[in-house]
């Protein structure tokens, strides 16, 4: 094997194994029943060389195209480091994804493969039709193949092989996709490198504090980036053991875990903590984690008062820390070592050269507000956005690539975020296009137009509002209001619901028709709506 | 009195899965689309539909759907 090899699941298996940890436990699966089953590195190697072999007998190999549409299991892993040892480009898809959502991504990605669950098969089954590249579909709860093309997992992993020579994979080849979504149009596919795996090791390192003898528990979904970064790569880069939970939000169920587990180093969401900060105290009442040394949180700026709320029920701190789809990996941090200053995103990471940029292309002095953004060339950049180069080519100005946040920085180099430059929400951590949310209401036959919006929300940072103009002679009604709701969790996600429907006899647009969603934001919040002079009347 | 059979439909639709069918055992777990935000849309609907009111967080304490149904006819006795 090749010392140069960046091979993003050899790294993370095979190559651990060589350093002799084989017989470690690489994941301590815990089902939602709380049924415990262990996988060591050995078997994770093993594992994902069947099912890089599997592809090989599909016919499918490098630059080809997987994804997955899986609830949280363990087959998600071993077919994720499987089709990154064949060299495929591996997407992974939230599993609550409704049909609009899945056609986008599936079908602007082109995938030859999906791996998903049967109950999960029946939305995608409804698209398939519009799905002409997709050739195999894999089914991972199936005894036997329910046709020519869709086939079980555990019959095609019986028939192959246990060994798999993982070529010897440059840095620069394509490995992850994760759609993000953007403020107009349709998501976009943001296509990360095997190189990006330095990147995600050394903050594993540097910002979570990981070490050989940690158990590490990242409670994203391993449909988003965090999950795959964070959830499978940097942790298994360096051999450490890695806790999974297959089940669902639960403070009482978190807490068994991360007593009974002896979790060391626990990475989180400010939605998720804000959500145990809800519990009733007796939720913690005779709770001891004396194996946690510390807590890591993502997705969205952490409140001070979340974090005093740490101190005081765990003992611990905090340490926030900030990254996107297209980073791929943590960019700024608060970290142990550093004096947390409560509400900053932390300072720059090693390798990794972030500025706040005027809209001129000027740097800016401490203190004064502008784009942030990262000077191109940190190891886990993405190489492209795929299918839509333009769009990439226009994020990157002057050798910086520009986040789409807005912050500043202090004299000591810590960075304090103030908001979002353009109209994309974020809701729990997650990103939310309001133009997606406005197209899956036009489809509803009371709706003849919306405007939609992210407003503060004490629990999800920003909750998604829409501003509904409904055809004459409808009447927003509770009824109706849940036919909202219902439709865009299946069409989109739930994460994309409107939590607020507001009805309205018009939408504020520009002269040229663009729904000036500032002057919406202005009225729900009470606020002045700034320069309407564009406004059509 | 409410039944398996009078929750189901609803179910079917709140989360788009025709094959739903409860049992008094059923959790979140056992349903895919079945999270917090989810989880809104099903009381909304569970109100709307036995025309009951759940207090903040009322549905979130219970461990299965039998549990559900044993509180939605309490409402309703």
């Amino acid at each position: 094997m090749s010392a140069d090899n960046h091979n993003i699941a050899y790294l993370c298996t095979g190559k651990i194994c060589e350093n002799g940890l084989a017989d470690k436990v690489a994941m301590r699966w815990i089902s939602p029943q709380f049924e415990r089953t262990d996988v060591t590195f050995a078997e994770l190697d093993e594992q994902s060389n069947r099912f890089a072999n599997v592809l090989s007998s599909l016919g499918m190999g490098k630059g080809d195209l997987l994804c997955t549409f899986l609830p949280k299991c363990m087959e998600q892993f071993f077919v994720f480091l499987g089709s990154l040892k064949r060299e495929m480009i591996t997407g992974t898809l939230f599993s609550n994804f409704g049909e609009d959502a899945l056609l986008d991504r599936l079908g602007d990605s082109g995938a030859q493969v999906l791996v998903t669950k049967r109950s999960l098969y029946k939305k995608v089954e409804r698209i398939r039709p519009r799905l002409p590249h997709l050739r195999h579909v894999i089914l991972v709860d199936v005894a036997d193949h329910l046709a020519d093309d869709v086939l079980s997992y555990a019959r095609l992993m019986d028939a192959a092989a246990a060994t798999f020579e993982t070529p010897a994979t440059s840095a620069g080849t394509p490995s992850v996709l994760h759609y993000t979504s953007g403020s107009t149009g349709k998501p976009k596919g943001v296509l990360h490198r095997h190189g990006s795996i330095l990147q995600q090791s050394r903050t594993c390192r540097e910002v979570l504090g990981l070490t050989p003898d940690d158990i590490f528990w990242c409670t994203a979904d391993q449909g988003w980036v965090t999950g795959t970064s964070y959830g499978i790569i940097g942790p298994w880069s360096l051999g450490v053991t890695q806790v999974h939970y297959g089940g669902g939000y639960d403070a009482g169920n978190w807490m068994d875990l991360l007593a009974g587990e002896g979790v060391t180093v626990w990475y989180t969401a400010p939605t998720a903590l804000r959500m145990l900060m809800r519990e009733d105290g007796e939720t913690y009442e005779g709770v001891d984690l004396p194996a946690l040394r510390h807590i890591c949180s993502v997705g969205e700026p952490l409140n001070p008062e979340v974090m005093t709320w740490a101190g005081k029920t765990f003992g611990r701190e905090i340490y926030d820390t900030w990254f996107q789809t297209e980073t791929g990996a943590i960019m700024i941090a608060n970290r142990p070592g550093l004096p947390v200053r409560p509400g900053s995103m932390g300072t720059r990471i090693s390798g990794v050269e972030p500025a706040i940029v005027a809209d001129d292309g000027t740097i800016c002095s401490p203190g004064e507000h502008g784009n942030l953004c990262v000077k191109q060339g940190w190891d886990s950049m993405f190489i492209t956005y795929l299918n839509n180069p333009t769009a990439y080519a226009s994020k990157f100005r002057n050798g910086y690539y520009h986040t789409g946040d807005m912050a500043w920085q202090d004299e000591d180099g810590y960075f304090w975020f103030l908001g979002r430059s353009d109209d994309v929400i974020n809701t729990s951590g997650h990103l939310v296009s309001p133009f997606e949310v406005e197209s899956a209401l036009l489809e509803l036959p009371e709706v003849a137009e919306s405007g939609v919006i992210g407003v503060p929300d004490e629990l999800l940072f920003e909750k998604v509002v829409a501003y509904v103009h409904f055809h004459r002679g409808i009447d927003l009604t509770a009824e109706l209001e849940l036919k909202i709701r219902i439709h865009v969790a299946n069409r989109l996600s739930s994460l994309a619901i409107p939590q607020e429907v507001i009805g309205v006899p018009s939408v504020p647009k520009n002269k040229s028709g663009k729904i000036m969603r500032r002057v919406l934001k202005a009225q729900y919040l009470g606020q002045d709506a700034g320069d309407i002079s564009t406004l059509e009347e | 009195m409410i039944t398996l059979e009078m929750l189901n439909p609803i179910f079917r639709q709140v989360f788009d899965d025709e094959s739903i069918v409860l049992t008094r055992s059923t959790t979140a777990d056992d349903i895919e689309e079945w999270d917090s935000l989810t989880h809104m849309n099903l009381v909304i609907a569970l109100e709307l539909g036995f025309k009951i009111k759940f207090a903040l967080g009322e549905l979130q304490r219970l461990k299965n759907v039998g549990e559900m149904l044993d509180l939605i006819n309490r409402k309703l006795a």
